[in-house]
């Protein structure tokens, strides 16, 4: 019977290999545990833990969160338990699980990124490292270095020269033009680059003239970003040569085959666990099935089969 | 934690702006413990995006429990889309969620605070009290806006509790706020209260931890916050807490994890 037929869905992102395409995004599975009665952490393709700095950070005061259409708001400000803390109370329960771990790393300065990237290298259980550059909620560091190309470069190098891991970069979409962010880290040494990080937005309370976040803006995630996000991958897929995840907005297995074929090698599901803890599940099983009825057998199969009627179109030509 | 499709048996309006929702859905039933919470998805789509979180209002006490209730006031979008369900309709929850309140460390007075919809919890934890063996006294005491807020109170007097209501507008029993009558009335009690049980608006809980606190009374408090995901991974329930040792300042904590129900002497007051 064909529908017995062996589906893979096993991608390579360079020196970064996973058994399927779908990864929950940094900031929003904590670090695998929270999830794991219901999601558990080995069906997926890989983890992304919560942003590490070198300490420990305590966030934004609240309110933290605001619900918009179709979206939300947050200003978190990369609370986290730290290096340290990470690595001895979180990273040994991810450890034995067959599932690539991928730590989100988050410094101040240049130097701070590749003091975090030397204490990481080489433990065990970390297969990957994701460089933000393109948190909006923090008032050094984050999306400064990563809406300046020069500054980009730097932190990424420094990344670059301390590990052997493969190296993601996560871009900011709040900047003109990605792709020249996308080439910068590039000729710095990632491997991979994951766009888009939430878009910088904000909201009012018009009875007391009070912004909704006490940050007072905040990064925009959740569906109302997909279509921004999934413009932005189909750039950076054409002007870069380094394989491309692609996240923003994705909340069902359409959207994760939309970003596959645009030419993102992989996806991550962020804000969306929050609404259906059980979507990745739902999105590695959909993507089967749309496999099946497509009458392929591979992912890869997909990836990248973006056919534009009329040549090439520009953005508002 | 569970992921299920509860079936609602129903869904009464009993004020002009509560509602009382029964759910059946034996498997998270009988996981309940008093004081914690559901994320409800009160439709299918992504607008509204977030689930919304709910406090257990009563369990049905057959046994194993199968069903229990949850009130709720219509404040916003979720809610009316929840209020305008129908019973036998199906109702996507994620829980029980949260740390609860704790039995007294003692048998002796109990004390339960509720401000308008912050009655919402205590039922379920009266109940438990009661069935547990704790023989009291029990004491409400309940401030609303109005009466129409002041909902389920013969229920507390059946399981013996002594109801002590307040309304800002005077409309039914004492007039002005729950914290002030409350405190009058404390200074005139022979024994203390072993604990005092609250939930209501920000600035009731603060003054009853700080009459606790006072009083050298045990506080739990059930807090409320706006969440993304109830569960501790998205950091957005944040409550300003007293830092644990070696721990920076300001202390955040999960009102969905570490809560929602906090000792009064945790929580670092606005």
């Amino acid at each position: 019977m064909a529908n017995d037929s062996p589906i893979s869905l096993a991608v390579e992102l360079g020196p970064l290999k996973l058994k399927n395409p779908v990864m929950v995004a940094s900031g929003t599975f904590g670090y695998g545990q929270e999830y794991a009665e219901l999601v558990p952490p080995e069906r997926l393709g890989a983890v992304v833990v919560k942003g590490i700095s070198l300490e420990p950070r305590s966030g934004n005061p609240p309110p933290r969160i605001w619900e918009t259409c179709g979206g939300m708001l947050n200003s978190i400000g990369l609370q986290n338990v730290g290096l340290r803390a990470f690595l001895e109370e979180k990273l040994p329960w991810l450890r034995p699980l067959s599932v690539p771990v991928i730590v989100n790393l988050f410094g101040n300065t240049v130097e701070e990124y590749r003091e975090l990237a030397t204490a990481l290298d080489g433990q065990e259980g970390i297969d990957g490292l994701e460089i933000n550059i393109s948190c909006p909620n923090v008032k050094a560091g984050g999306m400064t270095f990563g809406s300046d190309p020069e500054m980009a470069f730097q932190v990424v190098s420094a990344v670059r020269s301390k590990t052997n891991l493969p190296v993601i970069t996560k871009l900011t979409p709040n900047v003109t033009d990605i792709t020249v962010i996308a080439k910068a880290v590039e000729d710095a040494g990632t491997d991979i680059l994951s766009l888009i990080n939430t878009v910088a937005g904000m909201a009012v309370d018009v009875q007391t003239r009070q912004p909704r976040l006490a940050n007072v803006v905040g990064g925009l995630s959740g569906p109302a970003i997909k279509p921004i996000a999934l413009r932005m991958v189909w750039q950076v897929v054409q002007a870069s040569r380094v394989p491309v995840i692609g996240l923003g907005g994705i909340v069902s297995t359409e959207d994760a085959l939309e970003f596959l074929i645009v030419g993102a090698q992989a996806v991550q599901v962020g804000t969306a666990n929050f609404v259906n803890p059980g979507v990745t599940l739902e999105i590695i099983d959909g993507l089967e099935d749309y496999l099946r009825q497509q009458g392929l057998a591979d992912i890869n199969e997909i990836i990248g089969t973006l056919e534009v009627p009329r040549g090439p179109v520009g953005i508002g030509e | 934690m569970l992921l299920r499709n509860a079936e609602i048996l129903f869904n009464d309006r009993v004020s002009p702006e509560l509602y009382h929702m029964g759910l059946l859905c034996p498997e998270i039933a009988a996981r309940i413990q008093p004081g914690q919470f559901l994320m409800v998805r009160v439709q299918e789509g992504f607008d509204p995006l977030l689930r919304r979180p709910f406090a257990v209002h009563r369990i049905h006490h057959n046994d194993p429990p199968t069903s229990f209730e949850m009130l709720y006031r219509v404040v916003g979008r979720g809610t009316r889309l929840l209020a305008d369900m129908q019973a036998a309709a199906s109702l996507n929850l994620l829980g029980p969620l949260g740390s609860g309140f704790q039995a007294p460390e003692q048998d002796g007075l109990v004390l339960m605070v509720a401000g308008g919809i912050g009655i919402a919890p205590l039922p379920h934890l009266a109940e438990t009290l009661v069935s547990s063996g704790f023989r009291g006294p029990f004491v409400l005491w309940f401030g609303g806006k109005t009466a129409a807020d002041l909902v389920c109170v013969k229920h507390f007097q059946d399981l013996g509790f002594a109801v002590q209501l307040v309304t800002e507008d005077g409309g039914e029993g004492l007039q002005g706020l729950v914290t002030g009558h409350l405190e009058q009335w404390l200074s005139q009690q022979d024994e203390l209260p072993k604990v005092m049980y609250s939930c209501g608006p920000y600035p009731m809980q603060r003054l009853v931890a700080e009459m606790a606190a006072r009083l050298s009374i045990p506080s739990q408090l059930s807090m409320e916050a706006l969440m993304g995901c109830g569960v501790g991974a998205c950091l957005s329930c944040s409550l300003r807490c007293r830092p644990p040792e070696g721990a920076q300042d300001p202390h955040y904590a999960n009102v969905c994890q570490h809560g929602p129900v906090f000792d009064g002497e945790e929580i670092v007051w606005d």
